[in-house]
């Protein structure tokens, strides 16, 4: 029950500390014009160069969970050294396990709610159609996608401990997603030797499985259950959980080094 | 020197020193446009026709506009977090002065990274892009990059008075670079968004560059069936025009935001 606690105090401080640089309606604008905006500017370079509109609209949609799991979870670790809450972390004697996953949870549920309102421009303003959809492999593609999404967040969060500047890491990594993941374009579109680094990133996964349940309603392709697209989430989770894991051990590594240096902020 | 110079000049002394002394926050500045820049890249790879004028001088204009945005919004974030907006206030010097010595410096910093996205896409993508006019190219390179500052000023004003001026950015850095047709033409886009590109410095800034590296784009700029140099001699009219009001604009909003500050006393908690 204590680590329940922990987990849950976590996840709600990190989520409303963000509320202390950003005020409700602007985080509300934001959700909806960062949604639209990122989907429609690659919409169009699309139309302007005859890709497919519907596999671009997909990618941005799916891809913005990245901006809460992603972008958010390694500016936490921005935020605890710059607003000086990094030693009280250090100092409480708190399961570090709950502690340092539960930062990342409510920042999934915020990413599944980015998700939600891209599929709805997907479909309202770029006309992607989820006839052939299978809703519950959809659905689950999508959650697991938030929740990886989070682990490679967490990753690159718990590396940023060794960093002065995380937020330059959360910008490469946010962004570098668009090249890799198969966002805009098939990973088989990238040089041969890049391709093996699209796996890397839990997103890949995600993306080809939301797909596979989407389906394609031009050529009549119905979308694939659950059950045929389980190899992809279970490599996906594995990704995930390895990524949640290494962030984890990065976190503990920085914590007895900065026992031993008295380095926290400043390193 | 006189005063107003004087004060612009330190203005952009102490942001190329600050930059010098963390020189790493070039990297959020450069990373969204070079990314949009090799995604479209990726995209135009097995099209013809003129993809290249457009990824590649698109994603130069990206980076200036990025950084610009980016800089705008964090010139005054910083000063909120080191506890020193207070002093800029305060201070004698009129607040627009320092700001548009910060423009500038961001916008020198901006074209740095254009030539950065310009050097990567030749060399990284083998993309040949010869530049018809270079004089025309030049001249219309810095007075978009003079039009960016002057826009920058005024997003400057507003970010004074917002605790989101993060946010801000990150929300405002792509729908400018949509309206503005960096990457693809304005005819792509819905009707009623052509009067907000109209008013954008840029979008007749990279109408211009393009014009200047291709006199074949004539027939796809603004001016179709004119000759280039008429066409881009109207570009850069309206450019330097909408430059003037911008700097009008920033003027007085600047006015307003500093008297507003003084009075209410909540700037840095604004």
């Amino acid at each position: 029950m204590n680590n329940f606690k922990i987990f849950l105090s976590s996840a709600v401080f990190s989520f409303r500390a963000q509320f202390d640089w950003l005020n409700p309606v602007m985080w509300l604008t934001m959700k909806f014009v960062l949604s639209v905006s990122q989907m429609a500017f690659f919409v169009f370079v699309g139309i302007f160069a005859n890709a497919p509109i519907q596999f671009i609209a997909v990618g941005n949609a799916l891809q913005s969970v990245s901006w809460n799991t992603v972008f958010s979870v390694i500016n936490i670790t921005g935020h605890d050294k710059w607003d000086g809450t990094l030693p009280l972390v250090l100092a409480t004697p708190a399961n570090r396990l709950p502690l340092f996953i539960g930062r990342a949870m409510i920042h999934v549920l915020d990413g599944l709610i980015s998700a939600a309102i891209s599929f709805f421009f997907a479909a309202v303003l770029f006309g992607v159609n989820f006839g052939q959809t299978n809703p519950l492999a959809l659905i689950v593609a999508v959650v697991l996608t938030a929740f990886t999404m989070a682990g490679f967040g967490l990753l690159i969060g718990g590396f940023c401990f060794f960093f002065r500047n995380p937020m330059v890491f959360a910008n490469i990594f946010t962004f570098t997603l668009l090249i890799f993941c198969g966002v805009n374009f098939p990973v088989s579109s990238l040089p041969l030797a890049i391709q093996p680094v699209s796996y890397i990133f839990p997103l890949t996964y995600g993306l080809s499985a939301a797909r596979s349940a989407i389906g394609d309603v031009t050529i009549a392709q119905p979308g694939v259950d659950l059950i045929q697209i389980a190899p992809t989430l279970a490599q996906q989770l594995a990704v995930g959980l390895a990524a949640m894991l290494i962030g984890y051990l990065l976190f503990r590594s920085f914590e007895n080094n900065a026992r031993k240096t008295g380095k926290m902020e400043a390193v | 020197m006189p005063e107003p110079l004087r004060v612009i000049y330190s203005a952009f002394r102490m942001a190329m020193l600050h930059w010098i002394a963390d020189p790493q926050w070039i990297i959020p500045n450069i990373i969204a446009p070079f990314v949009f820049t090799t995604v479209a890249l990726t995209l135009f790879k097995d099209s013809t026709g003129p993809f290249g004028l457009y990824a590649v001088l698109g994603g130069g204009m990206m980076g200036m506009w990025g950084n610009t945005i980016y800089s705008s919004g964090f010139a005054i974030e910083f000063e909120k977090w080191q506890g020193t907006l207070e002093e800029v206030i305060a201070a004698p010097s009129k607040l627009i002065h320092v700001i548009t010595g910060r423009a500038i410096s961001n916008a020198f910093f901006g074209l740095t990274n254009m030539i950065a996205i310009l050097i990567i896409a030749v060399l990284g993508f083998r993309v040949s892009l010869g530049i018809a006019d270079p004089l025309m190219f030049a001249v219309s390179l810095l007075l978009t990059l003079l039009s960016v500052s002057a826009l920058g000023l005024i997003f400057a004003s507003a970010f004074v008075l917002s605790r989101s001026a993060q946010a801000l950015t990150n929300g405002l850095e792509t729908p400018l670079y949509i309206v503005s047709g960096s990457m693809f033409p304005i005819a792509l886009l819905p009707f009623w968004i052509h009067p907000a590109a109209y008013i954008l410095g840029p979008t007749w800034g990279i109408d211009a560059i393009r014009l200047a590296t291709s006199a074949d784009y004539v027939s796809q700029s603004f001016w179709s069936g004119m000759s280039p140099a008429m066409a881009i001699f109207l570009d850069l009219t309206i450019l330097i025009l909408i430059t003037l009001t911008y700097v009008l604009t920033a003027t007085i909003l600047f006015k307003i935001v500093e008297k507003r500050a003084r009075i209410t006393g909540t700037m840095v908690q604004a």
